[in-house]
């Protein structure tokens, strides 16, 4: 059977692809902002429970104030991207997805109990004493188990040709399993989330955003610490990626597209700046040269995504019906949230001296 | 069909989503309402200085968050992820549609989850003014988040004008989007005042807590007056169809709304009973009763709402199962296989057959239907049938006059196939050898007829001075013998008989003769006929004949001994033996079930007669099965009239031939052959009665004269559809879009009494040129074969030709000579009365008088 015929038939679009492929990279870099910090977060607070030193535990503390806020958040920042890549590549995703069907809905109840376990992290912090550990690797596990699915199902509606698996077992228990590429981009994204979650302690500690009694210069110098780390490990981790995609994805980064060649040697080279701007402790630069290149990063993932697609689907081959007036409504939306959203910050900044008390 | 299928079977029928939706979307309007509750209470605690009141409110704001944000939240993401594995063609369809709408909707629920963290991390913290604000900020976004979801879960039921015009704005404000809005406001206000009870009665003071009890039960009673209202204004918003499957027609949802009946009251009720004072403990279990019968009535509320959508699951866009409304065309040109993705055939074999039922099964069932699970099992839906065929007559008449649920799409090797798969996977029975569609057995025992010895009486032609002929007017008389239940036709066989004196010219007889009747196997059936002088002839109405001998078995062509007795003397001036059929072969069992009831081949069983009534009960909304059951089991003709026997039934309703030819045609569409007529009719080959027995049936079968069930139904309803009875209309609508049946060619015809006439084919009563007797009828029931005498006036058609269905020269399973008693004992030979002129006239005649072609020299 010809793989090709079992990709669906994909809707209309109501406006230019254009416009969702911006939103969804946008809104994809903030989701892995936010969840970076979550899962990072969750990694850090694990190895510092690990490690003696008084800083180490209030670096715990600090962090379970705000662990339940990166979940909202990263869900919250999940939902736009998923809207948009369900626009774009619908019957990609869609058809992975039921393939792997037990296991992503499984991520419902798994993110309920991650988040609950959080919050009993957070309120419960010092009535549960040392077990709250337990607590924590729960959570901890919950989300890695969440992070290694999504890995599995980014590369499976990438690949028609393992589709056809589904008529040996139609009851959703699939996995992504043999696809060489697998592990290493777990590993990319979960290291990369150790470093992003450095970088975030160390910006709590720089700008004294911390609820609890850690001391700031601390939060700075381990944040910085891990974003270091976590990033040198990248090299050998991002390399196996590489060498693990398809011959054919893997050469668009290798003089096969000049844009994408020319992210990945700025990739290259931001990562070689971020470190050295780590192992300075300059959070500031480090976090806008980061920023650069996970910018580059989420572009670069989405050639692979478009090279990988390439022998099946081109965005371009989306039919439009178009309509601008529910477009404009968004947008009008979007800003107005966005304004309303400064104004209700702006008002709890006013408070925030109580606040952290 | 664009997306694979996860096959859940147990779990699947909806389950997942209705677990997940009904539980999320219990909370969420709690989400909803919550956010005004705590600005209001919190507002009261300043006002009255009540540092009680706001400890609670501050208590009861985290209670919320956990439960909201945490639960709310997930599960909302929950519902997605869960459609999108379940029905991913219609998420996708309401993705792209409204894609804008759902990302404005992801803004407000951005926006809530800022200012609940604000609110409940800045309690006491920061300004009063202010962190009411924050509050009201909340529950505004909260609330537009509902709005926003309204639209398009309303356009899910009621898409309204976006089916024409395609436009964003006419799908989102849909039929329903605003009563929906008021209703769903009004059901959030009393959402968080059933939570409030929860936290409520956790606070300590007893006076405090009383207090929150009085304010939560108004929160509850309250708004319940805007639900009733939004839900009264919903309802009616709802166009009639959906609106009639969703509350009359819809065997699924009769539960819900019977719950939603009861647990509406008692949830107003649950909520003023919690102002009464009572010990603490007791209070905290109450609390969470009256969130159980919310939750309850919650369920409720929602299965009939989306029920109301069957058999779409985005209305006149999308059925059910994800077939869109604008694929049929192509489903019906090419067949389900050939257009659908993500099946293991593109057509069917005898190899793959099971196969292709699995796939089909899985792609157009398992959306709404669980395989033992508690989501509309199917298991039990189709237990009752014990054949392939009566499967694949139930797919065949799906969605088409019940609309709840989608047709079948595909097809007819393919429903075969998905009825093999019903049959042997779902229902266990062992798959038979490759059947071929139009099989005429469907399942039920092939009998094979003893020959049954049949003694010709004596004629001597050169001392007998009469000929005396008798038959039944109907080739079979088919009788039900299900009374306890129902009674479609009693036994009665019309006889009738003609009494020739010989001579030159012969004459009729009818005067100082006598003729009896008495049934050979059961002297006790016996009787005399009576003189129809119009005619010149005799009857003997509605003789009570059955088809079993006293052993009980099965007898369809018992035999009876007619004499001519002379009035005065009581000498025997003629005898003779006829055969009366009598069927009860009525395959109501090959889809209703059941079985046969006597001897596993023929007559109507309990089950079967039950199932029947059940069936008729739902669909019609009858009460027939409880009037059994109270001794009182009705006669179909009772309320569908007959004109064969001048019953007027309920004059508003189909007569009975129309209602249930034109019923059952919708399920046996599209048949080669007598197939469908054999179904039900006494006519199978291999059955143990085969009526159609005389000559034509060598080369013709019923369609011939009768046309396909479509057709022969179609003429019926349409002269019902002439007298005004808007039944005929309902079932006369999807038989026009069937392949072979043109309605507007199709002549009206009354039920028994306008038939074709013989002379369609046999002009001038020559051999017949056509075999297509169809479609013209005769004017009246006089001109019927069975009524009418030949061009002199003298004899009946069927003193001569036999009665319908048996003409001579017949050919009986039972015998070779058990249906051509009369022309072998007057004329020795197996042709029509009077093929040998001198059976009656002693000196041959040189003209033809009874009709064309009568002579034979």
């Amino acid at each position: 059977m010809n793989p090709a015929a079992l990709i669906p038939s994909p809707d209309a679009l109501p406006a230019h692809w254009g416009w969702f492929y911006v939103l969804l990279l946008l809104t994809f870099l903030l989701h892995l902002l936010v969840m970076n910090a979550m899962l990072g977060g969750g990694i850090i607070t694990l190895i510092s429970s690990f490690r003696k030193g008084e800083q180490n535990l209030l670096l715990c503390r600090e962090f379970s104030y705000k662990w339940p806020y990166t979940i909202a958040f990263a869900v919250n920042f999940g939902v736009a991207p998923l809207l948009f890549l369900q626009v774009l590549y619908g019957q990609f995703i869609y058809s992975s997805s039921v393939l792997i069907a037990a296991w992503w809905l499984s991520i419902i109840a798994m993110l309920i109990l991650a988040y609950y376990a959080a919050y009993v992290y957070d309120f419960k912090f010092s009535a549960l004493g040392a077990p709250r550990i337990f607590v924590a690797q729960f959570s901890v596990m919950l989300m890695l188990l969440i992070a290694f699915l999504f890995s599995n199902n980014m590369t499976l509606m990438l690949q028609p040709e393992r589709w056809l698996d589904y008529f040996s077992n139609p009851e959703g228990t699939l996995l992504n399993l043999t696809e060489p590429s697998l592990i290493p981009r777990y590993l990319h994204f979960v290291v990369g989330a150790v470093a992003v979650a450095g970088l975030y302690l160390a910006l709590i500690g720089h700008f004294r955003f911390n609820k609890g009694t850690v001391d700031p210069q601390a939060l700075i110098s381990k944040g910085m610490h891990y974003f270091t780390v976590a990033t040198l490990l990248q090299l050998p981790v991002g390399i196996w990626f590489l060498l693990a995609l398809p011959r054919q994805v893997m050469m668009i980064f290798m003089g096969g597209s000049a844009l994408a060649t020319t992210l990945f040697m700025s990739g290259l080279l931001l990562t070689l700046v971020v470190l050295y701007l780590g192992y300075r402790r300059r959070v500031i630069a480090a976090t806008l040269a980061t920023l650069v290149l996970m910018i580059v990063m989420v572009i670069m993932r989405d050639l692979v995504r478009t090279a990988y697609l390439s022998p099946w689907f081109r965005l371009a081959d989306l039919s439009v019906d178009t309509q601008y007036s529910p477009l404009i409504f968004f947008l009008v939306v979007f800003v107005a949230g966005l304004a309303l959203i400064a104004y209700m910050i702006r008002l709890a900044l006013a408070c925030r001296g109580e606040v952290a008390k | 069909m664009n997306y694979p299928v996860w096959e859940l079977t147990t779990y699947g029928g909806g389950f997942l989503i209705a677990l997940i939706a009904i539980v999320h979307v219990f909370v969420a309007h709690f989400a909803v309402g919550g956010g005004l509750f705590l600005v209001m209470l919190e507002k009261r605690a300043y006002r009255d200085d009540d540092a009680g009141l706001l400890s609670y409110v501050k208590k009861h704001s985290k209670f919320f968050v956990l439960l909201t944000m945490v639960f709310g939240g997930m599960t909302g993401v929950g519902i997605w992820w869960t459609i999108a594995l379940l029905a991913p063609g219609a998420t996708s369809s309401l993705i792209h549609i409204f894609v804008f709408g759902w990302a404005a909707e992801w803004v407000f629920f951005l926006a809530e989850i800022v200012a609940l963290f604000i609110y409940f991390y800045t309690f006491g913290k920061m300004d009063r003014k202010n962190h009411m604000r924050i509050g009201l900020l909340y529950f505004a976004c909260a609330w537009m988040s509902l709005f926003l979801i309204n639209g398009i879960i309303g356009f899910m039921l009621t898409p309204g004008s976006w089916i024409e015009n395609r436009d964003f704005w006419s799908g989102f404000f849909n039929p329903t989007f605003w009563p929906a809005l008021v209703f769903r406001t009004g059901l959030a206000l009393v959402m968080c005042g059933v939570f409030g009870f929860v936290t409520g009665a956790w606070v300590k003071d007893a006076v405090l807590r009383q207090k929150i009890m009085r304010t939560c039960a108004i929160w509850v009673t309250l708004p319940f007056v805007l639900m009733i209202v939004g839900g009264w204004w919903y309802i009616n918003a709802i166009p009639a169809l959906p609106r009639t499957i969703m509350f009359e027609k819809s065997p699924e949802l009769a539960t819900y709304l019977g719950t939603l009946f009861w647990f509406l009251p008692l949830l107003f009720i649950a909520a003023l009973a919690m102002t009464i004072r009572m010990p603490n403990g007791l209070q905290k279990v109450a609390a969470f009763g009256v969130v159980a019968i919310a939750f309850v009535y919650f369920g409720a509320f929602e299965f009939v709402r989306e029920g109301g959508r069957r058999p779409f699951i985005i209305y006149d866009h999308m059925y059910s199962n994800q077939v869109y409304v604008s694929d049929v065309p192509a489903i019906k040109q090419a067949g389900f296989l050939q257009t659908a993705k993500w099946v293991r055939h593109t057509s069917v074999t005898p190899e793959n057959q099971h196969e292709v039922g699995a796939d089909l099964f899985r792609m157009q069932c398992s959306s709404c239907h669980s395989i033992a699970g508690p989501l509309n099992d199917i298991k039990p839906l189709v237990r009752k049938y014990d054949s392939v065929f009566g499967l694949d007559a139930k797919l065949d008449g799906l969605g088409k006059i019940t609309r709840y649920m989608p047709p079948f799409f595909g097809d007819r090797e393919e429903r075969w196939a998905l009825a093999g798969y019903l049959f042997s996977s779902i229902n266990g029975h062992p798959l038979p050898d490759p059947e071929p569609v139009a099989d005429l057995n469907m399942g039920n025992p092939v009998v094979v007829a003893e020959e049954l010895p049949v003694a010709i009486p004596p004629f001597d032609r050169t001392s007998d001075g009469q000929v005396l002929l008798a038959w039944s007017s109907l080739g079979v008389r088919e009788i039900s013998d299900s009374d306890d239940h129902w009674t479609i036709a009693a036994p009665g066989s019309d006889l009738f008989a003609q009494l020739v004196r010989r001579g030159d010219p012969p004459q009729r007889i009818t005067t100082g003769v006598e003729i009896h009747y008495q049934m050979e196997h059961a002297p006790e059936v016996n009787g005399m006929f009576q003189v129809d002088d119009t005619r010149e002839a005799f009857f003997a109405d509605a003789v009570a004949i059955a088809p079993y001998r006293k052993d009980g078995s099965y007898h369809p062509y018992p035999l009876l001994h007619i004499s001519a007795i002379d009035s005065s003397s009581g000498a025997v001036l003629a005898s003779t033996r006829m055969v009366a059929p009598v069927a009860t072969e009525m395959g109501c069992k090959n889809c209703h079930g059941g079985g046969w009831k006597v001897a596993g081949i023929t007559g109507i069983s309990d089950a079967t007669a039950h199932d029947v009534l059940a069936v008729h009960d739902r669909i019609s909304g009858t009460d027939l099965l409880a009037r059994a059951r109270q001794g009182e089991p009705p006669a179909c003709k009772s309320c569908h009239g007959d004109p064969a026997t001048g019953q007027a039934g309920d004059p508003a309703l189909l007569n009975l031939s129309a209602a249930i030819h034109g019923w059952h045609a919708n399920f046996l569409t599209d048949r080669s052959g007598s197939q469908a007529c054999v179904a039900c009719h006494a006519a199978r080959p291999d059955g143990p009665t085969h009526f159609f027995r005389e000559h034509h049936g060598a080369f013709m079968d019923c369609t011939n004269c009768h046309g396909t069930l479509e057709q022969h139904a179609v003429s019926l309803l349409k002269q019902e559809a002439l007298a005004g009875k808007n039944g005929a209309a309902v079932l006369l609508e999807e038989l026009a879009t069937t392949a072979d049946v043109d309605v507007s060619a199709i002549h009206p015809r009354t039920a028994w009494l306008q038939q074709p006439d013989c002379l369609n084919c046999h002009e001038e009563f020559g051999l017949g040129m056509s075999v297509d007797a169809f479609n013209t009828w005769t004017d009246s029931a006089a001109d019927l074969y069975r009524n009418r005498q030949d061009q002199m006036g003298v004899m009946m058609c069927q003193a001569c030709h036999g009665s319908t269905h048996a003409l001579y020269p017949a050919h009986n399973k039972y015998g070779r000579q058990r249906d051509i008693i009369q022309p072998l004992q007057y004329q020795g030979n197996d042709r029509p009365i009077g093929h040998d002129c001198t059976v009656c006239h002693t000196v041959q005649p040189e003209f033809e008088g009874h009709h064309p072609n009568s002579l034979r020299l």
